[in-house]
């Protein structure tokens, strides 16, 4: 018997679908100096390469920059590196999907 | 039943959304509305089109889709199964009417079946769902596509009036019931009311992609109230629906704050995700119904800044056939009914009327009833009316009245076995109600325990008694209540012209009765502000 | 994407371009709109002194999306 959503799993939407909420950004951070800042590598191909201009470039400008390095792009960051970020950084600059 | 409307879907193209549809040639329009058929195509649409890697389904496929559904061949129709002795009982007079008139066979199970003539294959189902088959054998005569007689199980008589032929099955009995359709089982009931139902489901579809969880999915959406929600998949919301009359479609309720016109299917979304079981449903509709009335103002009181929330109340019949909890426990948690029936209910103000903390919910504190408060009173222990009459509804009714509550306090009184001075110790704890000095613009909801309530049956007070005499206890002198007075800020202005004021308004103390059987305790349930510009209790019956 | 901005820390996410169209389907479902910023593809074959060039002439847009005003 075919099973029309071709095995995916389906629901039902439970709001009005008037406009999709879009849930609001974050506050932004005032400035760059001084500003403890996460640089996390999400591990594909020359993305440490880019990071490290990008923390050269902030450092200039007077961020604290910190790296973080995900295990591994197929899988998300776990629970332990964002606990970490969250805790030792207030911004973060993530890179560098393709 | 109409005949079908006919549409062949052709492949989708790249873009997300678009299909077309094609009428096949020769049939005509008629029977089936086009908006049904709209309602067909959208829910094909949005399978096909979800913004989540949505990939291109393969024209055999679609071209086999339950939409595809011809009418029926003109002449004699039957559905048969194998597994069915009625079946196999006519198979000679199936072999007759081949020979003696146009006949064609459906079978639910085996296309082998009968051997006297070529069955088509119908083990998906399809024809006969659509075509209402609860029995097998059935005999259909068809004309121009359209059924104009039906002969359900073996009658001789009425196959023969039906086919025009005479002298059928000389050696059988007269007649024989037949065996339940494949079609009606229960076993597979609800996979063909997906397939063939699901298109009056009007909700956007949201598929979850692939290594998604579910749950987190369901979080990231912002759909949930904070702890996680059931997923409302077609199947759990078409079993929901099974718990009342009313159509999907429905509208029941104008939700706010972005007062949403609310369908009885979005209603049973939510009402899923809550963790209802369809039984629940007409409670949660009126629910709905009542939190949606001027009167309640549920504008108003999500978007406060005081405590409150909309507390559900249920009186009659309904409390027991579902299973709901009036006793032991009852604010608390443990009672599916009285925990699912409160959720579903906020799940639908936040999901569907947009009203979400943060957002328009601006509630300094909120209280944990927010996420659901939902009880039912002990009527049959009461000495006293339920609470749904005392508000107007009518008698024996099943009702839901609807609080604009915050948490629950706690009376202790270990000690009275006077009814005055039980009374009094009522009227000192309400005095106190949000601040001592707060009078008039608040109402209360007073839950006696059993034992406290036994105290007023044994000395013949009615509930009236007990709340007029709490209006007196509770007039408070105008000396009590100025600003300044007792070294508070808060107060009256001392240019208000009387001697006193009550504590609350006439009307303004409402009983319920409700609680373990074990306890000298009574609770009071503070309301919002009342009034027109406030909330005022509303009591809606409930109908399946 | 990590969910970075559900644990309270604002972010900006990189992307190669041809991430662009994913991305913002992804994002429209779920309702979000986080702050990113494309760069030209390819990027797996690129000289070290490519990525250096490609960082600079990425960072202020990185910069705006990353600070207030």
């Amino acid at each position: 018997m075919s099973d029309p959503s071709g095995g995916r799993r389906v629901v039902l939407d439970p709001t009005s679908e008037r406009n999709l909420p879009i849930r609001e950004r974050l506050p932004r951070p005032k400035r760059l100096e001084g500003l403890a800042l996460a640089l996390l590598d999400i591990s594909k191909a020359r993305g440490d390469v880019f990071l490290d201009r990008l923390q050269t470039r902030f450092e200039e400008r007077g961020a604290r920059v910190r790296r973080y390095r995900k295990p591994t792009f197929t899988k998300p960051a776990p629970v332990d590196l964002r606990r970490r970020i969250a805790e030792e950084c207030s911004a973060v600059v993530e890179a560098l999907a393709d | 039943m109409p005949a079908c409307h006919v549409i062949q879907l052709i492949d989708p193209l790249g873009d997300p959304g678009l299909v077309e549809a094609q009428h096949i040639e020769g049939f005509d329009q008629g029977e089936v509305p086009l908006e049904r058929a709209g309602r067909i195509l959208a829910h094909w649409v949005s399978i096909v089109g979800d913004p989540v890697g949505s990939r291109p389904l393969p024209p055999r496929w679609i071209m086999e889709s339950p939409l595809a559904l011809r009418p029926l061949p003109s002449g004699v129709v039957a559905f048969v199964k194998r597994d069915c002795p009625t079946c196999a009982f006519v198979v000679p007079v199936l072999a007759d009417l081949a020979k003696a008139t146009s006949l064609t066979v459906y079978c639910q199970d085996d296309p082998t079946f009968p051997a006297c003539v070529t069955a088509i294959d119908d083990s998906d189902l399809s024809v006969s769902w659509h075509h209402d088959i609860e029995v097998v054998p059935t005999l259909l005569r068809v004309v121009d596509g359209r059924e104009v007689a039906r002969a359900i199980g073996w009658h001789r008589g009425e196959w023969e009036t039906l086919t025009g032929v005479a002298g059928l099955g000389p050696g059988l009995a007269e007649m024989r019931p037949g065996c339940g359709s494949l079609s009606v089982d229960p076993d597979r009931a609800f996979d063909l009311a997906i397939r063939f139902e699901a298109g009056r489901l009007a909700a956007r579809r949201v598929a979850i992609a692939d290594g998604e969880d579910e749950m987190e999915a369901l979080f990231e959406r912002g759909w949930t109230d904070g702890l996680p929600v059931v997923p409302p998949t077609e199947r759990r919301v078409l079993a929901m629906l099974e718990g009342t009359t009313r159509s999907p479609d429905e509208i029941v309720a104008s939700v706010p704050p972005d007062l949403v016109p609310c369908t009885v299917e979005k209603i049973a979304i939510n009402a899923v995700m809550a963790g209802c079981r369809p039984e629940y449903l007409p409670v949660v509709i009126a629910a709905v119904q009542a939190a949606c009335t001027d009167e309640f103002n549920m504008h108003g009181l999500l978007a406060t800044t005081m405590t409150s929330g909309p507390v559900v109340i249920v009186n009659g019949p309904i409390r027991k056939a579902i299973g709901m909890n009036s006793g032991r426990n009852v604010f608390g948690q443990g009672n599916r009914a009285n925990s699912s029936i409160g959720r579903a209910l906020q799940l639908v103000i936040r999901n569907v009327g947009g009203g979400r903390p943060g957002e328009v919910d601006r509630a300094t504190f909120g209280n944990p009833g927010k996420l659901s408060f939902c009880f039912a009173e002990d009527e049959e222990g009461s000495p006293w009316s339920p609470l749904s009459t005392d508000l107007g509804a009518r008698p024996g009714a099943s009702t839901v009245t609807l609080f604009p509550g915050e948490g629950p306090r706690t009376i202790v009184d270990q000690a009275s076995r006077d009814p005055e001075s039980l009374a009094r110790s009522y009227a000192v704890n309400l005095r106190s109600l949000h601040h001592p000095k707060a009078v008039l613009a608040f109402d209360c909801l007073l839950a006696v325990g059993p034992e406290h309530a036994r105290v007023f049956a044994e000395a013949g007070w009615s509930k009236q008694q007990l709340i007029e005499r709490l209006h007196a206890l509770l007039m408070i002198a105008k000396a009590e209540l100025v600003r300044g007075a007792g070294g508070i800020a808060e107060g009256i202005p001392e240019s208000v012209p009387v001697d006193a004021l009550p504590k609350f308004k006439p009307g303004g103390i409402l009983v319920v009765h409700c609680g373990g059987e074990a306890g000298l305790f009574s609770a009071m349930i503070g309301g919002w502000v009342n009034g027109e510009m406030g909330s005022q209790p509303v009591v809606k019956e409930i109908e399946r | 994407m990590s969910n970075l901005e559900g644990l309270g820390v604002p972010g900006v996410f990189i992307a190669s371009e041809v991430f662009e169209d994913g991305a913002a389907r992804q994002a429209k479902a779920l309702g979000v709109d986080p702050a990113s910023v494309f760069i030209p593809h390819p990027i797996q074959d690129r000289t070290d002194e490519e990525m250096v060039a490609l960082a600079d002439a990425a960072f202020d847009d990185i910069v705006a999306r990353l600070i207030e005003g």
